[in-house]
């Protein structure tokens, strides 16, 4: 079993540790057995995604998701065919935003973005840090996390998640969040996602397993720590929602 | 009509203070509060002295300013400053009303203000510093203050066209206020390259790795630390100014540091932060009049007082806590090399109970942009890891070189303090923040004096 990730500007959208998504992916698929190799894309490379299993990409600043914005223009149909051959693709925090079709800036500058999504993002002068508790039909547990985004999207017709307990959704409190279409999954939720829900880490998993056409176990690797980190983050985070 | 106002706000102000005092209440912000709701205008209208001092920046705020302090003071000027660090629009009026006569005129030949960098806005819209230090700008506390460019989004209104800059001229951030200030009121300082520079970047994320300007890809000759060193643009050229004031020599190890190839100053605190605080420290002064001799002798006997550095006993250890703010991996990593660089056996722990003493955030990605690899030495023999986020600690160690023979997992602080008092006689290194501080504190023996 062999499986290859692509992170897509490590050294630009790495704000809230990011790398430590795939660190942390990389070794529940190498208990699984398969071997993994992750490629980065860097700022100065020329896109490209072929071969990637998985295409992850985390939060950055504005002006540096501007960059990325720059450097991708015109490479949405090279990542909808990524897509269509089943790739899995993750885009956390701000970078959700570049898979839809525009972003635009606090000044009113509009930037075309990757479009796989039929969103689009508007930048504002107010930034919303929070925790978040997020419900989706596609797990069993809630997703804990946090959030930090300057921007509101409009347009997701299919969120990630159906419902926050707690933070702010795509454009209101507690509403609908991210985005999901097959094996294309985005969140405006920050930091290591993945770290941080063991359970969507497994889904993320089997999506993987289904498109390399791999047969997993019911029982999927339990790893030390994480579902003790998650346990109390959930009830820590539970403790804020009255 | 507004300066009615004022004179209102100013003798309310004055007046409820001493009600305070007699009620018991803590010196507060009230005061400042109560005359900025009858006066909004409240700043314009004070009489300001000749020269008004800012600092402002992520880290080391605090210790330059009161190094400032107390340089200007040995120069023999009066100097107001808010030590008490509440560094908004409030204190900063409560500051002045405490230290204004009844005409509002500011009693004293320099006002000094430390400032807050998201709010400086609001303060410097009715009056502007005459000299403004923007130290460094770095990851700090993500969950209030937002990343490094929006806070440099929020300092740049701030800036008035009078006001001279001066800036931290290895920080690439920091050094494109002065694109479009007058160059001639913009100053610089900055530390040449000496032996504790390196030429690889150090630490999990590089900052530092694309221009501020168009984001294109940098180059560094060396690196003091995280993103802070001589940096060059290869896409517009951007690149490190050469600085007015600069460190041109530096021996952490010996403690010496040379100031413009002419003044040595002998080091109380031995930290790489510590050397760019006293440049900060040394410039504004220098650009004040302050000759270089009185502010070397000042240099020369200063003791640090901002308590980062606590010394204790616990059972047969000796213990020191290096304060090491959540959510700044830049203060981590700076306490975390120091340990490395020790050279007897030790213990360490590492408690991450409550993310901020400020706001509740069960955030833990900073974790991950920590450098906790460089506890991965011989000397290194035991790391607690403690409080509620132990786990996510566990779990951000089992992806270091750290050998998990080696780590002891306690939630409860207490319960590792009992078992710490019970074994061992090692130097105990503990790393926490303001917000954990007290938990380890109340059940130790504290020494007396300390620095
Ligand atoms: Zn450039």
């Amino acid at each position: 079993m062999e499986l290859t990730i692509l992170h897509l500007y490590p050294d630009i959208m790495n704000l809230y540790g990011e790398y430590a998504n795939l660190a942390v992916l990389r070794r529940h698929l190498q208990a699984l057995g398969a071997s993994v190799t992750v490629r980065a894309l860097h700022g100065d490379d020329r896109p490209s995604f072929e071969g990637a299993d998985l295409i992850y990409m985390g939060a950055g600043m504005e002006r540096m998701q501007k960059f990325v914005l720059e450097r991708l223009s015109g490479q949405g149909d090279a990542l909808r065919q990524a897509a269509d051959r089943g790739a899995v693709i993750l885009f956390t925090g701000s970078a959700m935003e570049i898979l839809g079709r525009s972003v635009t800036d606090a000044a009113g500058r509009e930037y075309p973005a990757l479009g796989l999504g039929d969103y689009t993002t508007r930048e504002t002068d107010q930034r919303n840090p929070g925790d978040v508790i997020a419900q989706t039909e596609l797990l069993p547990t809630p997703v804990v996390g946090f959030m930090n985004k300057c921007s509101l999207t409009q347009g997701v017709k299919t969120p990630l998640f159906s419902r926050l307990l707690l933070g702010l959704g795509n454009e209101s409190q507690l509403g609908p969040e991210g985005y999901v279409d097959g094996n294309i999954f985005a969140t405006h939720i920050t930091g290591p996602v993945l770290v941080k829900n063991p359970a969507f880490i497994d889904l993320v998993i089997r999506r993987l397993a289904g498109a390399k056409g791999w047969d997993l176990p019911e029982q999927l690797p339990v790893l030390p720590h994480e579902q003790d980190a998650y346990a109390v983050t959930l009830r820590e985070l539970r403790a804020r929602v009255k | 009509m507004g300066k009615l106002r004022f004179y209102i706000a100013l003798w309310a102000g004055k007046l409820c203070r001493p009600v305070l005092k007699l009620t018991r209440h803590k010196a507060t912000t009230f005061p400042g509060e109560l005359a900025l709701r009858l006066c909004p205008s409240f700043l314009q209208y004070v009489h300001m002295p000749e020269q008004v001092i800012a600092v402002t920046g992520s880290n080391g705020k605090t210790s330059s300013v009161e190094m400032i302090a107390a340089m200007l003071a040995a120069d023999g000027r009066q100097v107001v400053y808010n030590k008490e660090g509440s560094n908004q629009i409030e204190g900063v009026t409560a500051l002045l009303l405490y230290n204004c006569s009844l005409t509002g005129r500011v009693r004293g030949d320099v006002l000094l203000l430390e400032s807050d960098e998201r709010y400086a806005k609001f303060t410097f819209r009715w009056f502007h510093p005459t000299h403004y230090v923007i130290t460094n700008l770095y990851r700090d506390q993500l969950t209030r203050n937002g990343h490094q460019q929006w806070v440099y989004d929020a300092i740049l209104p701030s800036i008035h066209p009078e006001t001279t800059l001066i800036l931290n001229g290895d920080d690439p951030l920091v050094a494109s206020f002065a694109q479009g200030h007058d160059p001639e009121k913009v100053k610089w300082f900055g530390l040449e390259e000496n032996p504790s520079s390196t030429k690889e970047h150090q630490g999990i994320y590089d900052d530092g790795a694309r221009c501020p300007l168009c984001q294109g890809r940098m180059e560094y000759s060396c690196y003091h630390f995280a993103h802070i060193g001589h940096y060059r643009c290869t896409v517009c050229g951007y690149s490190r100014p050469a600085p007015d004031f600069a460190g041109t020599a530096l021996d952490l190890e010996q403690g010496q540091l040379t100031i413009n190839g002419q003044t040595q100053i002998h080091l109380a605190f031995r930290s790489i932060y510590n050397i760019y605080n006293i440049l900060a420290a040394w410039s504004v002064c220098s650009l004040a009049g302050v000759s270089p001799q009185t502010m070397a002798q000042v240099l020369n006997n200063y003791m640090l007082k901002n308590g980062r550095i606590v010394r204790f006993t616990l059972g047969a250890h000796r213990g020191a806590l290096l304060i090491s703010k959540h959510e700044n991996s830049v203060a981590y990593d700076t306490n975390l090399g120091y340990i490395q660089s020790l050279d007897e056996p030790c213990e360490v722990m590492i408690i991450v109970d409550a993310v901020s003493r400020r706001y509740f955030t069960g955030e833990t990605s900073w974790l991950w942009d920590i450098d906790f690899d460089r506890l991965n030495a011989p000397h290194v023999r035991r790391i607690w890891l403690c409080g509620t986020y132990e786990n996510d600690l566990a779990l951000r160690f089992d992806y270091t070189q750290v050998s998990p023979d080696r780590l002891q997992f306690r939630q409860s602080i207490p319960q590792a303090v009992e078992e710490l008092k019970a074994s061992g006689d090692l130097p105990l290194y503990v790393m926490t923040c303001f917000s954990d501080r007290d938990k380890l504190l109340n059940l130790v023996q504290l020494e007396q004096g300390g620095d």
